[in-house]
């Protein structure tokens, strides 16, 4: 039990007296504290009920602020988190190779969305990507990659591969790097796992390649990480991972 | 000798053996890919030179 829970809530009648005790801890909390909905349930009950419709209380137990309906209690907030759910996030430099940290993907959430900027690179270089699980990548020849593109000069481009030891990327050119911004689906699954998403990358500033980003691991792996591999090259840059809520 | 520096989601460091040796077959991969990039694109700035044309007026005809 907190320093501010209370066990009881009083009702003062003709003649009461108020003590220091009591004032004290109706001026610190604004509200009553309870450690649980037990002695919640204690503190209104009994001689002294004063529980009626718009009582308001906060529950050590789950920290969660509750108001009376007059028939029963119900949670304020804070709200269940929904959409996306931010998970981590960093930034690295000069850098041949980038994984998120050992279980990002777990149980808790089903798809991701990732996020991963290369600001800067010492040179020309192709990033890859691979699926990662107990700090280890994954390197069978389970990855195929279907994107097509397209340059800003209008000229068609295509990132493609088919039981490849890794997710295909691209080559970027120059020193203003890429970003890409994909989901992952089913990672931490006995499932496949898929990735879709943008990918936009500066070849030759002011000219861009844009590609609509969709790959497969074919296999029902489960993963918990993700590596991004700039051969070639180091890069720098960030990354910032995130859970779609499941409801 | 000093092996590339990698991230792994909590600090930089000096990869291990093992990603050392992957890392070397994916920069042997992707220099091949650059070299086939550049490569084709340097065949195409000769071919468009033989006829005499610009990228543009080429891709009005294949338009």
């Amino acid at each position: 039990m907190g320093a501010n829970a209370q066990t009881s809530v009083p009702l003062f009648v003709a003649n009461s007296v108020l003590t220091a005790a009591q004032q004290n801890i109706s001026a610190a909390t604004g509200i009553p504290v309870f450690s649980t909905t037990v002695t919640r349930d204690a503190a209104f009950g009994g001689s002294n009920k004063v529980l009626a419709e718009g009582q308001l209380c906060y529950l050590e137990s789950t920290d969660v602020v509750q108001y009376y309906t007059g028939a029963a209690w119900a949670t304020v907030g804070p709200a269940a988190a929904s959409g996306l759910v931010y998970i981590t996030g960093a930034t690295f430099s000069a850098a041949s190779s980038v994984s998120l940290p050992a279980s990002t993907f777990t149980s808790t959430y089903t798809n991701y969305r990732i996020v991963f900027r290369v600001s800067a690179a010492s040179g020309t270089f192709t990033l890859t990507s691979r699926l990662r699980a107990s700090g280890t990548d994954n390197t069978t020849s389970n990855y195929a990659t279907a994107a097509p593109g397209v340059f800003s000069n209008a000229s068609a481009t295509t990132i493609t591969g088919y039981n490849t030891t890794s997710f295909g990327n691209d080559t970027a050119t120059n020193a203003t790097g890429l970003t890409i911004s994909v989901d992952v689906l089913n990672p931490q699954a006995t499932d496949l796992t898929q990735v879709v998403g943008n990918l936009i990358g500066f070849n030759s500033l002011p000219a861009i390649a844009g590609y609509s980003y969709n790959a497969q691991f074919n296999a029902t792996t489960s993963f918990d990480s993700m590596s991004f591999i700039a051969a070639t090259s180091t890069i720098t840059g960030y990354y910032k991972v995130y859970g779609y809520s499941n409801s | 000798m000093t092996k590339p520096i990698t991230f792994d989601g909590y600090e930089h460091r000096e990869m291990t053996d093992a990603e050392h040796a992957q890392f070397q077959l994916d920069e042997a991969e992707a220099k091949t890919k650059i070299d086939a990039q550049a490569n084709k694109a340097t065949a195409k700035a000769a071919l468009l030179d033989r006829l005499g044309i610009t990228a543009d007026e080429a891709a009005l005809l294949l338009g």
